[in-house]
């Protein structure tokens, strides 16, 4: 659909060129009308104001200068089509305005009133042309998500319905089964599983794909979530005789990670590993410090297999990929495990890699942001440029008595945190952003700067709190204790920063030895005199 | 057990009253039929309803102890029994399971806020629903069979 240029904006600061466009606009048919302003402040109001069909725009203005001009114009009027209209021939700026978006780039005193009539047309066109195939990709973008949701749950219900009679048969609920028979089902009931994951799979890569994969960081102990993934894989590996290792560097801090999701990237990597890793191979986990960067750890899942062909490698991470040179014939996947996988580091502010010489092995690697401490507690540990003298670590450790927890735990949570706040003194003490691990349990921590004695009474006001909170009889326990900091030896010669982050390495020490894991060190002497549990 | 004849919806109500009554309401039957026999080998008694207009009338007749219940139904869905459970007195303590194909990330938290005490996702692990079932009806009292969110 032809469309004529019916009102143009002109921004131009030089008067006579202003008139001469408006003159050769005039004379076309039929006449345009045309606005003329000479600042891009102007321009920009203008534009806020009203959507003209074009902006016919110069480039050097009081207040504007080259490429940032146009830059400006188009982030305030995306869809109105501009052409440039410059008194400067430079090729580099035209190109460099045209991959921006700008539909046109002219030169002052190369046109006539032909050719600018018909550049200004063109230029329409094009722009209508540009967003129509936007909605169109952005509808079938919207489509196909909405299609695969969908298809994803009405799968759910049939497969549900195989789940249910095959775990009937093979329970004996509907008669005693044979020996082949029971195994017969147990194939189908590994099939179904598979399955499964391929629904949720393609469900998580539309997510990821429009921006709703979520992930909900808490502090967590990298060293003990790599140990529960290498346990989880672990009779896939040995079934395979296939040797898994962990080198994790333990001083390591807390990270910043959802630990679920980084659990689920690193069982997919390990899983891929043992996949691709012939007998007698072997993977092997690292996690250390990145060198350059203090607020970031590496790690990697490496192995002896077959390796990534050259080709095949930087097309790795792609959704549906799978490499068709694989030695591997036995595919179980849809191909979405490492594109999800990377996507949900790319959600922690990490990136994810692979390298791989063929006949080799790979190795994968991700960073993660580490959790600082020390900036948190500044505040609360200090009193007139000195250390105070002792401090305590509260816990309070909630457990839903079912799997998965009865309720609305998550605001459970929430409301204990909040109420955590509540009962502590504001200056003194800092309730830390929620720690733990997988699954529904959560610990909360509470570093006070006091002593014992205060914190047990302090205790006693969060547990009777707590006990009033709707959710606490019945749907969980709660566990509330404190351990007392051992001293924090300090010397005059440092400085008020090194003594807080001594205090912050021992508070990460002693919560990353209470979570289970290969960072679990001996409880530093004396601390075991002290604590005190109120449950 | 015999899987092919199929299950009198009608008559499955036995008289036994130390035995928890528990009311599966889902549109599918050969689902409903499953279900009825996991919960029946657990030693649980059941009545079924196939769509939200008999789950309510069913629930009023029948005063389960729990409610096994799926979102998408014809005649009233899973949120609509939710709402008017709530509106009768003698229902409105009745523990309810939501299980359900639909996504989580977006009937989770309205399902546990109409006042549903566990949400699974279809499948779900047959321990995992018979451990909250098992919770759910121990503890029935103890909370009301309500927990606030």
């Amino acid at each position: 659909m032809e469309q004529q240029p019916a009102h143009v904006l002109l921004i131009e600061d030089n008067p006579g060129d202003a008139d001469l466009v408006r003159l050769r606009l005039v004379e076309s048919n039929p006449p345009v009308q045309v606005d003329c302003v000479r600042k891009l402040s102007e321009a920009l109001k203008a534009l806020a104001a009203d959507t003209p069909s074009l902006v016919l725009l110069d480039l050097n203005l009081p207040d504007s200068r080259g490429a940032e001009t146009f830059r400006r114009v188009l982030e305030k009027a995306p869809d109105v089509p501009v052409v440039i209209l410059s008194g400067q021939d430079d090729e580099n700026l035209a190109i460099k305005a045209v991959h921006q978006g700008v539909q046109d780039y002219l030169i002052k005193g190369d046109i006539t009133s032909k050719h600018l009539d018909r550049a200004l047309r063109y230029a329409i066109e094009r722009q209508a042309l540009l967003r129509a195939l936007d909605m169109t990709r952005k509808q079938q973008l919207e489509f196909k998500n909405r299609f695969l949701s969908h298809v994803s749950h009405e799968l759910r219900t049939p497969l549900t319905c195989i789940h249910q009679y095959v775990t009937l048969l093979l329970d004996g609920l509907a008669g005693p089964l044979g020996a082949e028979q029971a195994d017969h089902l147990r194939t189908v009931l590994k099939s179904v599983t598979q399955l499964h994951a391929m629904i949720r799979d393609l469900l998580e890569a539309t997510r990821a794909e429009t921006g709703k994969l979520r992930v909900e960081p808490r502090c967590i102990s990298l060293g003990q979530l790599i140990e529960q993934a290498v346990t989880m894989m672990r009779p896939a590996a040995d079934g395979k005789r296939v040797r898994l290792e962990t080198v994790v560097d333990p001083t390591i801090p807390l990270v910043h990670a959802d630990p679920d999701r980084i659990l689920e990237v690193l069982i997919n990597l390990l899983d891929n590993a043992v996949k691709f890793t012939p007998a007698e191979g072997s993977i092997t986990v690292k996690a250390s410090m990145v060198e350059t960067d203090p607020s970031a750890v590496y790690i990697s899942v490496a192995d002896t297999g077959h390796g990534i062909s050259p080709q095949a490698l930087p097309r790795i991470f792609e959704r549906l990929f799978q490499d068709s040179e694989s030695v591997e014939s036995n595919r179980s996947g849809l191909g979405l495990g490492l594109y999800i996988a990377k996507e949900i580091v790319a959600l922690h502010g990490g990136r994810m890699w692979a390298a791989s010489e063929p006949g080799q092995g790979s190795t994968f690697s991700f960073h993660l942001p580490v959790y600082s401490l020390a900036r948190l507690l500044a505040p609360v540990i200090t009193e007139e440029g000195r250390l105070r003298p002792s401090f305590v670590l509260a816990r309070a450790h909630l457990k839903p008595v079912t799997t998965p927890p009865l309720g609305n735990w998550k605001e459970f949570c929430q409301q204990v945190l909040e109420l955590l706040r509540r009962c502590v003194y504001v200056d003194k003490d800092l309730v830390l952003p929620p720690m733990g691990s997988t699954g529904a349990d959560q610990t909360f921590y509470v570093v006070a700067s006091t002593d014992m004695e205060r914190v047990a009474i302090m205790l006693r006001r969060i547990r009777e709190q707590v006990n009033a909170l709707p959710q606490a009889g019945g749907a969980s326990t709660i566990e509330l204790s404190a351990t007392p900091l051992a001293a924090i030896l300090t010397s005059p010669a440092q400085t008020l920063e090194q003594q807080v982050q001594a205090v912050a390495n021992s508070v990460t020490d002693m919560i990353l030895a209470e979570l289970p894991g290969p960072r679990a060190r001996e409880t530093k002497g004396g601390n075991e005199n002290g604590s005190l549990n109120t449950n | 057990m015999d899987l092919l004849t199929p299950i009198d919806e009608s008559t499955a109500t036995l008289p036994l009253r130390q035995r928890s009554k528990i009311m599966i309401v889902d549109d599918d039957p050969a689902l409903r039929q499953a279900l009825t026999l996991r919960l029946r080998a657990n030693d649980y008694q059941t009545v079924n309803a196939c769509d939200g207009y008999s789950a309510l009338a069913l629930a009023l007749r029948e005063r389960p102890d729990l409610i096994l219940l799926d979102l998408g139904l014809p005649a009233g869905d899973g949120f609509t029994i939710l709402a008017h459970l709530r509106q009768f007195p003698a229902l409105s303590l009745i523990p309810v399971i939501v299980l359900t194909a639909r996504d989580p990330l977006a009937n989770e938290r309205p399902a546990l806020e109409s006042g549903a005490v566990a949400f699974f996702q279809k499948p779900a692990d047959n321990e995992e629903l018979l451990g909250v079932i098992r919770i759910c009806l121990e503890a029935g009292s103890a909370w009301g069979g309500k927990l606030p969110s």
